[in-house]
């Protein structure tokens, strides 16, 4: 078993250092396309912003870079990528094995199929670790998000360490990855309450005693938010002022830059009315936000499943999401591998994904270089991408809610139910 | 199988079928006949607080958010005052001129004369708002009459000097027809020529030389009032009441006069352009000419506008091809043009004659040379070789003098651009509406002075009346703070302007009314207005449907379904 982790791990890493040194003009071709950089997540984006801070200059000065002030010290720490890329394409490889890891503890752990209030009838059906961490390592979204460097690796991989902190009922390390994923990303923060309830759940069943929910929840918010402030006032102190918030939470809130990407804000804002665009704005942020607060009472016996849940509805609904938010999801929906018996729409989820993969390129190219297509061609194939993330999600919503059914009157396993 | 309907399942309420055989006929008909199982407590309330924690979104977070992003500002503007200017209800202009008369006569008789004079030009005048009152000045030749103190207080103070319109100069001659008078005509002074018997005795009402003097006086004023009272019966209905009645042929005049010129800006641009059908002339004096014949011209209008000049040489210019070509012309010995043909004189097309420059109005001068073939080249019904576009410049076609050479002279002297520049300096003088009369250019200037502090009070008001209709109008259009102040700024420059004009302050007038036109017209085309003019309210319905119909009708519709069902538990239906 540690042998063919050992064997995984030592495969991934040379896929990715392979690839980075076969194909040394890879990465920046990679940085470059939209499916997989954004605006705030792009590497070369992160390259502008810390040459304005190796020369003190604030980053933000360009308008350019809006991605979070702690990055620049760390990868100011590393040489130059221009020119040494070695030591960068290490830490981007190691950020992907660290984040396996992760990905196992969760597996490991069992919360998916197994908590404290709840317990799937299918719990044998279910994968080995080392299977979800093949699946995250060689799936192609996070290899090219690897290549790319992209710093929603980052974002990934402190997302992945909660989950798995949580499931091990770790408060502190819990906390503090929630805290930095959410200080890079912004949105991540809505992970927060269904973690919470699986790190309580995981808590609960390891003490005799169980801690009263109210005081537990105070306290991590209570820590989260502290974290949190520690972080935003360590960056104030590294840029001198503030500023950064308007250029990093900011941009992500308010949507100044319609670069195109893989979801669907761009387009509509694009095309909205100037004296709409604030309240649809709020419109689409209320949107994304509302899912967690009613998944989390409607599934509190499956909190795992409403965080990974929660990754799914970021990847089609946040501002700027990209192929780095999809691998994240689809390397976590395998956890659930005892929901897929129920699930009604794998093959046409599939297909959509993979048409949306190859066409999506295609179009892209299509409208911006060969000039034969326009913004629509490249819009409509991020709908139908977003569509077929939609329809994993629903489809496996119904498919959890099937299960749980199933548990609370046995009776009916394997029939067929209709709602009234 | 059939397949359940929605995703969002709730656990509880199922019922089941007969068995994986079952048909779906069969099914429905199971459906009918058993009753599914009473939903549990916990569920119910499961369901309940998902579908509360959605409402608490929408309403704790999503009526905040469209109340405030969909909110539109609308500044606080003064639309009473606003309509009152527009109306005409807060300002009626009035134009008092002080006529000085300076009469080396005795304090005494000077005044009788005066008096008499006004009582006269009162009696002349009909247009009561253009109003001419005499001043008696102090006689500079009698050093102890200053001394006195005039009971009238008609001493003149030093700072009003300049706003005096006239100077009356009675001077005492001997020979020669009297009275008689002479405008001199680059001064605002009117000599009047009398012998001393002409004085009006102290005891009579009137004489021969109050009455010439009041005629003079209204003659030369007679244009003025004529403009004034076109402007106010053209501007505003409720202002023709007052205004004296114009008849229809000077009202037609000033129109013709209106439409030919320029509307008011503080700058213009001139533009003196040569056009050369060949290579020749390569070469103008034109900075000589323009400093000997334009400059004078243009610095006594520096009061009311300035000049911004620039000169181009253009060879190589045909005419448009669409242009009828001159023909020669046996009995005049010349080309000509005809009269209908002129207005595609210039080849817009091609000639490089930019339509603005900066800010503010371009005022073009085109000098035609023509080519050695087809010169002299005239207009054929009157054999004139310039004429006036309106609102746009002039043109004139300059004949090389000695038609004898064989070719076109390569450089044009000073002289040779002696008569385009007076007849360019005609042209500017009308484009920018100086009116014709009277021969004094002072006068002339000062009177452009009053009629466009005039027209351009009249302009402002009107534009913050239009503003008024279009708040009033348009309620859904946001008002930006800037627009409103404006709008004050633009009403205390417009009070100023009108008090300055009472006061006879003409100059100080102009500047208030300038500064008050621009203010109004930036107020009314503010950007940030006109965006939502095109937006009517029922487009909101068309943006809110289509994107929050689909959200609002499933959380609306499981609303009231749990609304009902809770009634429906709190009072229970009385069941047989």
């Amino acid at each position: 078993m540690d042998r063919q982790k050992v064997l995984l791990f030592g495969a991934a890493a040379a896929v990715r250092l392979l690839l980075f040194t076969a194909f040394p003009s890879l990465p920046h071709l990679l940085a470059g396309r939209v499916e997989v950089s954004t605006p705030v997540t792009s590497f070369k984006r992160l390259q502008e912003g810390l040459f304005l801070y190796t020369h003190n200059v604030s980053p933000y000065d360009g308008g350019v870079y809006h991605q979070a002030p702690l990055l620049l010290p760390l990868f100011s720490l590393l040489p130059n990528p221009s020119y040494y890329p070695f030591a960068t394409n290490v830490l981007f490889t190691v950020v992907d094995l660290l984040g396996a890891q992760a990905l196992m503890q969760i597996a490991d752990s069992g919360q998916s199929v197994k908590t404290r209030l709840f317990e799937s009838s299918r719990k044998e059906l279910r994968w080995s670790s080392l299977a979800m961490a093949a699946g995250f390592l060689f799936n192609p979204f996070t290899i090219a998000t690897c290549i790319a460097r992209s710093t929603s690796a980052l974002t990934n991989l402190f997302i992945l360490a909660a989950m798995a902190k949580a499931s091990q009922g770790a408060s502190i390390t819990f906390v503090f990855a929630i805290a930095i994923a959410s200080y890079l990303s912004m949105h991540p923060v809505l992970l927060f309450p269904p973690l919470l309830l699986l790190c309580y759940h995981v808590r609960a069943s390891k003490s005799a005693s169980a801690p009263s929910l109210l005081s537990f929840a105070i306290g991590h918010a209570g820590a989260l938010a502290s974290t949190c402030g520690g972080l935003l006032y360590v960056s104030a102190l590294l840029t001198g002022s503030w500023e950064f918030m308007r250029a990093t939470y900011g941009v992500r809130l308010l949507l100044p830059d319609l670069t195109p990407n893989v979801g669907l804000w761009w387009y509509f804002f694009t095309e909205m009315f100037d004296s709409f665009r604030e309240f649809f704005l709020g419109v689409f942020w209320l949107h994304v936000a509302s899912y967690m607060p009613g998944l989390t009472i409607r599934l509190r016996k499956q909190p795992l499943f409403v965080a990974v849940t929660l990754t799914g509805v970021f990847a089609v609904f946040t501002p700027y999401p990209s192929i780095a938010d999809a691998a994240l999801y689809l390397s976590l929906v395998p956890l659930f591998r005892h929901l897929f018996p129920l699930m009604r729409y794998t093959f046409l989820a599939s297909a959509t994904i993979l048409y949306a993969s190859f066409l999506g390129p295609a179009f892209y190219y299509l409208w911006i270089y060969a000039g034969s297509g326009n913004a629509n061609f490249f819009y409509a194939i991020t709908l139908v991408w977003s569509l077929g993330l939609s329809v994993i999600v629903g489809d496996s919503l119904y498919a959890a809610l099937r299960d749980e059914l199933d548990v609370e009157r046995p009776e009916l396993k394997g029939k067929e139910v209709k709602r009234i | 199988m059939s397949t359940p309907e929605g995703v969002d399942a709730s656990s509880a309420p199922v019922t089941s079928s007969d068995g994986p055989g079952s048909s779906s006929t069969r099914h429905g008909a199971a459906t009918s006949r058993r009753q599914p199982p009473p939903e549990p407590k916990d569920s119910l309330w499961l369901r309940r607080a998902v579908i509360l924690s959605f409402w608490l979104v929408v309403v704790v977070l999503g009526l905040p958010v469209w109340w405030k992003t969909t909110a539109i500002y609308r500044a606080e503007l003064p639309l009473q005052t606003m309509t009152d200017w527009a109306d005409g209800k807060i300002c009626k202009p009035v134009f008092p001129l002080r006529i000085a008369v300076e009469a080396p006569i005795a304090q005494q008789d000077a005044q009788h004369l005066v008096r008499t004079t006004q009582h006269a030009l009162d009696d002349l005048n009909d247009f009561s708002a253009h109003h001419l009152r005499l001043m008696l000045l102090d006689p500079p030749l009698a050093p102890n009459a200053s001394q006195q103190v005039v009971p009238d207080g008609s001493i003149l103070e030093e700072n009003d000097k300049e706003n005096i319109a006239l100077l009356v100069r009675l001077v005492s001659v001997e020979t020669g027809t009297t009275p008689r008078s002479r405008l001199q005509p680059y001064s605002p002074t009117l000599d009047v020529y009398y012998t001393a018997n002409q004085l009006p005795s102290p005891s009579s009402t009137g004489s021969p030389l109050a009455t010439f003097i009041a005629h003079e006086l209204h003659k030369i004023f007679a244009e003025e009032q004529a403009r004034l009272a076109y402007l106010l019966s053209t501007t505003s209905g409720a202002r023709t009441a007052k205004s004296k009645s114009l008849s229809a042929e000077t009202a037609a005049e000033l129109e013709r006069q209106s439409t030919r010129a320029l509307k008011y800006a503080p700058t213009y641009h001139l533009t003196f352009s040569l056009f050369s059908p060949t290579y020749l002339p390569s070469a103008w004096e034109i900075e000589e000419a323009l400093q000997d014949y334009l400059s004078p011209l243009l610095d006594s209008f520096r009061s009311i506008s300035n000049f911004t000049v620039d000169t181009q040489v253009q060879l190589y210019s045909t005419f448009s091809p669409s242009m009828r070509q001159p023909e020669y012309d046996d009995v005049l010995k010349a080309w000509t043009l005809r009269k209908e043909d002129l207005s595609g004189f210039i080849n817009a097309a091609e000639w490089p004659l930019s339509p603005s420059i900066g800010a503010g109005p371009t005022v073009n001068f085109a000098l035609y040379v023509p080519d050695q073939a087809q010169s002299p080249l005239l207009v054929k019904e009157n054999g004139g070789n310039s004429w006036l576009v309106p609102q746009w410049g002039g043109i004139f076609i300059l004949n090389p003098a000695d038609a004898h050479e064989d070719s076109t002279p390569s450089f044009l002297a000073k002289d040779a651009l002696a008569p385009a520049m007076h007849a360019f300096s005609d042209q500017l003088v009308s484009l920018l509406g100086l009116p014709q009369s009277p021969a004094s250019l002072p006068l002339r200037l000062s009177t452009l002075t009053r009629v466009r502090a005039a027209s351009l009070l009249f302009s402002a008001s009107s534009t913050l009346g239009a503003l008024a209709r279009l708040y009033r109008a348009l309620p859904s259009i946001p008002v930006p703070d800037m627009v409103a102040q404006s709008v004050d700024l633009t009403a205390a420059h417009l009070q100023h302007a009108c008090d300055s004009l009472r006061e006879g302050r003409f100059q100080g007038a102009l500047e208030h009314a300038r500064i008050a036109e621009g203010e109004a017209e930036k107020a009314f085309f503010e950007r940030s207005m006109v965006g939502q003019v095109y937006f009517p309210d029922e487009h909101k319905v068309a943006v809110y449907l289509p994107l929050l119909g689909p959200v609002a009708v499933p959380l609306i519709m499981a609303g009231l379904k749990e609304l009902k069902s809770m009634t429906g538990s709190i009072f229970p239906k009385r069941s047989p």
